[in-house]
C-alpha cells in the first residue's frame, strides 16, 4: 500500500469519500458542511463531488440535526455528523446519551444505530471557553458510545473508517489544532482498531499516557528527557471507550511509573480512569512512585492567548514532571 | 524561607531521642545529605542527613540533650537568606502522636508536593512492598532513598542483594511465611510466657519446667528462624524485637495480664518487650539477658551455628555450661537432631551476623532496663562464659540479681532446681504485690 504525506483534515475527508464511493447508505451531515466547507474545511469540496443529497447543511439546531441523524441511522443509513464545535453535543445530549447509546440495548437487540459523530474539540485556537472544551471523557461514561481521539493523520482515517464499519455509535474527537498536521497516510481503504491503544515510543523510565495533541507533547518532552538519559515510553491512548487496559498495564510493569497526559479538565477525567485502573490492577505492584495526571486546569478555556496556553498541558510542564518522577522527586 | 531541622523519627516505638553530636557548628554551610547530627534511642544511634542545603542557624538543642521526637532543632537558611529571629516552627508534631516532618522537596511540582502525613505507617512504594514481601525482608528495617525517605523497590533490592551475598561455608536459604511458633501448656493462674535463648528452642525450657510442676499457664514462644517457627530475613534487634511483640501481642491476647520469662537473646528481647508492653506484664523475670553490655563470646555462638554434626557441636555447647560433664554426647546428638536442617542453620548465622557483628552485641538494652518499672529479678550462672555476668549490675535499685552458683550460660538447664525456686518466689511476690 502507497503511503504519503497529507494532513490530517485531509486524510479524514479521504475516509469520508472512500465511505461514500464504497457504500451508498453513507451520508454526511451537518452545519456548513455543504457550500462553505465546514467550520474547519474538512467537508471542503465534497458537495461539489457528492452532491447535496449525500453531503447536506443542517439547520443551526444540533438537537435537531443529531436527531435526524440518529432517526437516519436506525433506518439503514450511516450518517457522519459533524458538530461545528464539539462544545456544541452539548445541545444534542439527548439524541447522543439517550436515543444513540441506548436504543440497541432497548430494542432488545433488533435495531442499532450506526452513527458517527465528528467532535472539532480542544484549545489553543483563541476560540475562548464555549468552543475550547474536550469534552471526550463526558462521553467515555456511557455505556453504548465508543469514544476515539485520533493523533496522527493516519489514524483519523483508520478510526473512522473503523467508525463507520462499526454498528454502533461512535464519537470521534479530532483535536483542531491537529487538523494542518502532516503525516503519513497510506492510499485506499484500511480501518484502525478501536479500543486499541499503540505504543508511539518505546521507552524504559516512565510511560507517559496521552492523546491527540498532547501525544505530541509528550513525545516531544520524551526527546528532549532522552538527552539526559530519561527514556520515557509514550503511549497514544487512540481509544478513549473502550479502552486498552492490556497496552497501559503492561507498560506500567515495566517502567513501573505511570503520568497521564490530557487536555479535558484534570479531575473525573480520563487521567482519573486509568490512574484508577491502574491501580486496581497487578501494575499497582509494580509502582516505584505516585501516578500523576496532567489535565486541563480546573477552569474555562481562557481567551487571552497567554492564560489558553497556560491552562492545558504544555511540553516544557511534560518534561518537567516526567523528569521530577523518573528522578524520585515525587 | 529557611527549613526547619528537625528530629526524626526513626524507630517504630520512639518518642524521644538524644542528641549525641552536630556534624555542623552553627552559621556553617551543610550540603543537602551530609551528615547533620546523630541521634541515640533506645535501640540505635544513627546519623541524620541535612534535608537541605544551607547555613545552620538558630540552633536550640547542643549534645546530650533528649528531644521530643518532631521537635525543631534548628534552621537551615539559603545563601545570600537574610538571617532574622527565629522562625515559629510551620506545624509542630502533635504531642500524643508525633512524626517525622522533613522539608518537603522544593523541585516537585506544587500540586503534587502531597504534605507530609502524620502516621506510623511505613512509607514505601507498591513495588517495594511487592519486593520485600516475596524477598522475605521487613520494610521496617530498611531505610528509604526516595522523597520523604520512601522506601524504593530498589531499596529492597539493594537490602536483598546484601542478605544473599554467600557466607563463607553458608548455605543458601529462603524465608519462610507464617506467624511465629507458639506452644502453650494449660493450667491455673497468671500464665508465664516464655522467650528461648539464641540456637536454642521452646524445648529447651523442659528441665525447668519440670523443676516448677504443673501450676501456672505456659506460652513458649519460638524465635523466627528457631524451633518451630518460620525462617525469616532479620536486619536488626528492632527488626527481631517487633516480630517478637506482635508474637506476644498474639499469644496473650485472652489474658489480662502475664509473667514474662527470657533467657539471653530472649531475655533482651522480654526486656524489649517489657519496656512497651509494661502494663500487661505481672513481673518479668530474666536469665542471662543478652543486651546489657557488648561483650559476648561469639566464638562459641559460630561455633554452635557452623557444626554439622554432635562431634564438632558438643565441645561449643560444653561451654554453655560450667561443669561440662553435663553436656553429654547423647545430648549433643539431640541437639543436632534439632539442627540437622542446614537452612536453619543458615538462616541462624545470618541472624547472628545482624545481632552479633564483629563479636559485639549491637544492640543496647540498659536504657529499657533503667526505665522498668515491671516487678524484675535477674538470674545468672556465676561462671557464664558467653556473657559476662557483670552486665547485671546494669541493673536498677528495685531488680533483683541472683547469682546461681554451679551454672553457666544456661542455669535453667544446668540448675533447674534452684533456678525454678527463684523464679516461684519471684512470681508468687510479684502476684501478692500487684494483688
Amino acid at each position: 500500500m502507497t503511503t504519503r504525506e497529507i494532513s490530517y483534515s485531509e486524510a479524514i475527508r479521504e475516509a469520508m469519500a472512500i465511505a461514500l464511493d464504497s457504500d451508498p447508505a453513507v451520508i454526511l451531515m451537518g452545519e456548513d458542511i455543504g457550500t462553505y466547507g465546514g467550520a474547519f474545511q474538512v467537508t471542503l469540496d465534497l458537495i461539489d463531488r457528492y452532491g447535496p443529497e449525500r453531503v447536506m447543511d443542517t439547520p443551526i439546531s444540533e438537537l435537531g440535526g443529531a436527531g435526524v441523524a440518529v432517526g437516519a441511522a436506525l433506518t439503514g443509513l450511516k450518517p457522519i455528523f459533524e458538530f461545528q464545535f464539539s462544545d456544541f453535543a452539548a445541545l444534542a445530549m439527548e439524541q447522543i446519551v439517550n436515543q444513540a447509546a441506548k436504543l440497541r440495548y432497548m430494542l432488545g437487540g433488533e435495531a442499532s444505530v450506526p452513527v458517527v459523530f465528528r467532535m472539532p474539540a480542544g484549545s489553543g485556537t483563541g476560540a475562548a471557553a464555549q468552543h475550547s472544551q474536550s469534552l471526550e471523557a463526558w462521553f467515555g461514561h456511557v455505556p453504548g458510545l465508543k469514544v476515539v481521539q485520533p493523533s496522527t493523520p493516519e489514524d483519523a482515517k483508520g478510526l473512522l473508517l473503523a467508525a463507520l464499519a462499526d454498528p454502533d455509535p461512535v464519537l470521534i474527537f479530532e483535536h483542531k489544532l491537529l487538523y494542518k498536521m502532516k503525516g503519513p497516510v497510506p492510499e485506499g481503504a484500511y480501518t484502525t482498531p478501536i479500543g486499541k491503544a499503540r505504543i508511539a515510543r518505546a521507552g524504559r523510565d516512565v510511560t507517559i499516557v496521552a492523546g491527540a495533541i498532547m501525544l505530541h507533547r509528550a513525545l516531544e518532552a520524551a526527546e528532549k528527557l532522552a538527552a539526559e538519559g530519561i527514556d520515557a515510553e509514550v503511549i497514544d491512548l487512540r481509544s478513549i471507550r473502550p479502552i486498552d487496559h492490556e497496552t497501559i498495564l503492561a507498560s506500567v510493569r515495566r517502567t513501573g511509573r505511570l503520568m497521564v497526559v490530557y487536555e479535558g479538565v484534570k479531575s473525573y477525567g480520563v487521567g482519573a480512569e486509568i490512574s484508577a485502573m491502574v491501580a486496581e490492577s497487578d501494575a499497582f505492584d509494580y509502582l516505584e512512585a505516585p501516578i500523576l495526571r496532567l489535565g486541563g486546569a480546573e477552569a474555562p478555556i481562557p481567551y487571552n492567548p497567554d492564560l489558553e496556553r497556560v491552562a492545558v498541558p504544555q511540553t516544557d510542564g511534560i518534561e518537567a514532571a516526567a523528569r521530577s518522577l523518573v528522578r524520585g522527586e515525587v | 524561607m529557611p527549613v526547619e531541622v528537625i528530629l526524626p523519627k526513626v524507630d517504630m516505638d520512639m518518642s524521644h531521642g538524644t542528641l549525641s553530636a552536630w556534624h555542623v557548628a552553627e552559621g556553617e554551610l551543610v550540603r543537602q545529605g551530609a551528615a547533620l547530627f546523630d541521634i541515640e534511642t533506645d535501640k540505635a544511634a544513627m546519623e541524620v542527613e541535612s534535608p537541605a542545603t544551607g547555613y545552620l542557624h538558630h540552633v536550640t538543642a547542643k549534645e546530650g540533650d533528649r528531644i521530643a521526637v518532631g521537635a525543631v532543632i534548628g534552621w537551615l537558611y539559603a545563601e545570600g537568606e537574610e538571617v532574622g529571629p527565629a522562625p515559629a516552627a510551620a506545624a509542630p508534631a502533635p504531642a500524643e502522636e508525633p512524626a517525622a516532618k522533613p522539608a518537603e522537596t522544593v523541585s516537585a511540582p506544587a500540586e503534587i508536593a502531597a504534605p507530609v502525613a502524620q502516621t506510623d505507617k511505613i512509607r514505601a512504594t507498591p513495588a517495594a512492598r511487592k519486593a520485600a514481601r516475596e524477598g522475605g525482608i521487613a520494610l521496617a528495617s530498611l531505610t528509604g532513598s526516595g522523597p520523604r525517605g520512601r522506601i524504593q523497590g530498589s531499596d529492597v533490592a539493594q537490602a536483598l542483594a546484601v542478605y544473599r551475598q554467600p557466607a563463607a561455608s553458608v548455605a543458601e536459604w529462603s524465608p519462610q511465611p507464617g506467624p511465629l511458633a507458639v506452644s502453650t501448656r494449660g493450667g491455673e493462674g497468671v500464665p508465664l510466657v516464655m522467650i528461648h535463648g539464641f540456637t536454642a528452642d521452646s524445648q529447651s525450657w523442659m528441665p525447668l519446667e519440670k523443676a516448677m510442676g504443673r501450676a501456672r499457664p505456659l506460652i513458649r514462644i519460638d524465635l523466627p528462624g528457631h524451633g518451630k517457627s518460620p525462617r525469616r530475613r532479620i536486619a536488626s534487634f528492632a527488626d527481631l524485637a517487633r516480630m517478637l511483640v506482635e508474637a506476644f501481642d498474639d499469644a496473650t491476647r485472652a489474658h489480662d495480664q502475664v509473667h514474662l520469662l527470657g533467657h539471653s537473646l530472649g531475655g533482651a528481647l522480654a526486656l524489649a518487650i517489657a519496656d512497651i508492653r509494661a502494663r500487661k506484664l505481672t513481673s518479668l523475670s530474666l536469665i542471662a539477658p543478652a543486651g546489657l553490655g557488648p561483650e559476648v563470646d561469639a566464638e562459641a555462638l559460630t561455633g554452635i551455628i557452623r557444626a554439622s554434626r554432635a562431634e564438632s557441636l558438643a565441645p561449643w555447647l560444653r561451654r554453655l555450661t560450667a561443669s561440662p560433664d553435663t553436656i553429654t554426647d547423647d545430648y549433643a546428638r539431640a541437639a543436632m537432631a534439632t539442627r540437622r536442617d542446614p537452612e536453619l542453620r543458615a538462616a541462624q548465622a545470618d541472624m547472628a551476623q545482624s545481632l552479633f557483628a564483629d563479636s559485639t552485641q549491637c544492640f543496647d538494652l540498659r536504657p529499657a532496663l533503667a526505665r522498668l518499672e515491671t516487678p524484675a529479678a535477674i538470674l545468672w550462672g556465676r561462671e557464664d562464659r558467653i556473657l559476662p555476668a557483670r552486665h547485671a549490675l546494669a541493673a536498677g535499685s528495685e531488680c533483683a540479681i541472683h547469682r546461681v552458683e554451679g551454672a553457666g550460660h544456661i542455669p535453667q538447664y544446668e540448675c533447674p532446681e534452684p533456678v525454678a525456686r527463684i523464679l516461684a518466689r519471684h512470681l508468687a511476690g510479684a502476684e501478692a504485690t500487684a494483688g
